[in-house]
């Protein structure tokens, strides 16, 4: 099971739904929590679906970072657990550099993919070390 | 209230904007700064039997968009300018539209209008000489409507079905309804004192396909005084692949809509330029922003809002920005007079679409109070949407393109289709396809 959705700020479905529509075409139950998300209603549904093996989150208009400012929070306070991957248009603009996926770690993402292809196999991978597991946290606000 | 949540979605409280001068300031201020409208350029346009050019643009920075506004104006030669707004202001997330700005307003993905304020909307807006128009895409765009009127700005575009649906994900339809009703209240009152607000709707996106039409719909609460002077512009269908089939469903819109709309409404038909999933590649992207805009001068649109090389990255350059007019504008050319369309299949798409519609909108159009008409036909799935944002649209229908790259209806879903139109899509879908029957050579057989 893995929980779905697009950023906070971002109203883009179709690619959404596409993804959904794959994932459960090969086999995956999806919660999709579809367009316009924020953090808290990704951690909700965390608690709701304990089962659930990751959070992935697209982006496409640019904003994902100021859209994901309180994720590192809601993995200190325990409540998204499991991994949290992020795909899509990463930046504003069509000149694009690595800080905005260094960026996006330091938020507290754990996967950064540069297509949707490679969703099933990161989801395959994770299984078979035994997923959930995340990266170390890095407590922003204490900085 | 948390910094995230659009909390007045659903209520009735609109978000204050502090310190606006009056409507009737504005419409001095409007009167005095002596810029045509764009209701006139795109009259005059269509005098000089030219399709009106007009980008996106929106970035973070004040003096960045200054610049850029310049820069489309003087080597783009647009137009119609845009003040494309930003994500955050479009969700009323104005809280982190302030942030982003203050933290690095590159990161932000359009001209954040509401924080900035009216004073700087205003020397945005003298600064250049074409009229402006707000693109966003706002299910309830009340503060960023009176801050563009006070801005001086009076191209608005929206609706409350159209910047719902494919924008958000709860924001229930009355409320967006109700919120645009007001907006189109206030152009009213602009037009009793002698401004008239062009208002443009828009029923597709390409991915987001189908009749997100509103022919009455978004108007029929916008209050009587200002509807027969004001100028609706409404968008066709983008560009899609070269086939008559396609271009003549492009061109069939603007009858469809003509026949529920009050005599005496000014329509002028806007084309986007493809709107789905460009190529990375220059030179592809540039065969499809070509065809789309010599798509908009066969369709007889007035206005095409432009695309450029880099659509595939993000957000373009302005030399890109600036690039993407130039090109478009070769659509232009007198030299091109000879490509013509097949006025046949045109007529019959168009005579199909108009069908089509009368199908789907009709039954909504009879409901006593239009408004709830609107919101129980999408609870049901009668009004419906593909790849619906909102989970206030049922979703429930898939679009697919037919052998001649037109776009069809292969799942319909609720809609009230009847039975000679639901056939059609289906043979229209087989024919030509592998395994299925022969297509006609003649699309009227």
């Amino acid at each position: 099971m893995v929980v779905l959705g697009v950023a906070a700020s971002d109203s883009h479905a179709v690619a959404n739904h596409l993804i959904a529509h794959s994932l459960r075409a090969q086999g995956l139950t999806v919660v999709n929590l579809g367009t316009c998300t924020p953090v808290s209603e990704f951690a909700d549904a965390c608690e709701l679906y304990p089962a659930a093996e990751a959070v992935i989150i697209g982006s496409l208009n640019g904003h994902i970072h100021e859209d994901l400012h309180d994720l590192a929070d809601a993995k200190l306070q325990g409540r998204i657990n499991c991994p949290v991957i992020v795909g899509g248009n990463l930046s504003v603009g069509s000149a694009k550099d690595e800080s905005s996926t260094t960026r996006l770690y330091e938020l507290g993402v754990d996967h950064v993919l540069a297509h949707p292809d490679s969703l099933v196999p990161l989801l395959d991978s994770l299984r078979a070390v035994g997923a959930p597991v995340t990266r170390e946290l890095v407590d922003t606000t204490a900085r | 209230m948390s910094t995230d949540s659009p909390s007045s979605f659903g209520g009735d409280a609109v978000p204050a904007v502090p310190e606006l001068p009056t409507l009737r300031e504005s419409a001095d201020y409007i009167r005095k700064l002596g810029k045509p409208s764009a209701a006139e350029v795109l009259e005059s346009c269509r005098l000089a039997g030219r399709v009106a050019l007009q980008p996106r643009c929106g970035v973070g920075g004040h003096k960045e968009m200054g610049a850029l506004l310049a820069q489309l104006e003087r080597d783009g030669r647009a137009d119609i300018l845009t003040l494309t707004i930003d994500s955050h202001t479009r969700l009323l997330r104005f809280d982190n539209a302030a942030r982003a700005l203050r933290a690095d307003p590159r990161t932000l993905n359009g001209y954040p209008l509401v924080t900035h304020g009216w004073e700087r909307g205003r020397e945005l807006n003298e600064s250049v000489a074409p009229p402006m128009e707000i693109r966003h895409g706002s299910p309830d765009a009340r503060p960023l409507f009176q801050v563009a009127v006070a801005s001086g700005i009076t191209s608005f575009e929206g609706g409350g079905i159209s910047y719902n649906l494919p924008y958000s994900k709860d924001v229930p339809l009355a409320h967006s309804l109700e919120a645009w009703a007001e907006v189109d209240s206030v152009c009213g009152e602009l037009a009793g004192l002698g401004i008239i607000v062009d208002r443009e709707l828009f029923g597709t996106l390409t991915a987001v396909l189908v009749r997100v039409d509103q022919p009455g719909g978004e108007h029929a609460g916008g209050g009587g005084r200002g509807r027969r002077g004001r100028a609706l512009h409404l968008r066709l269908l983008p560009a899609e692949r070269p086939a008559g089939a396609g271009r003549g469903r492009a061109a069939g819109h603007p009858a469809a809509r003509r026949r529920y709309l009050p005599a005496g409404v000014q329509i002028h038909a806007v084309l986007h330029e493809f709107m789905g999933v460009f190529p990375r590649e220059r030179n592809h992207a540039e065969e499809l922003i070509f065809y789309g805009a010599l798509t908009a001068r066969l369709g007889g649109a007035s206005k095409m809002i432009t695309k450029t090389y880099q659509e595939a990255l993000g957000i373009p350059d302005t030399e890109a920005n600036v690039a993407g007019l130039r090109l478009a504008d070769i659509a232009n050319s007198e030299l091109l007079g000879f490509v013509s369309v097949d006025s046949g299949a045109v007529a019959e798409e168009l005579e199909w679409i108009c069908r089509e519609v009368a199908e789907i909108v009709e039954p909504v159009l009879e409901a006593r109070n239009l408004r709830s008409g609107i919101v129980t036909a999408f609870a049901e799935g009668k009004l419906d949407i593909p790849f619906s944002a909102s989970r206030h649209a049922r979703s429930e229908i898939t679009p697919l393109r037919d052998p001649s790259g037109a776009i069809r209806y292969q799942e319909h879903g609720g809609l009230p289709l009847s039975d000679a139109s639901v056939k059609r899509n289906r043979r229209l879908l087989a024919e030509g396809r592998p395994g299925g029957p022969a297509r006609p050579t003649c699309s009227r057989c």
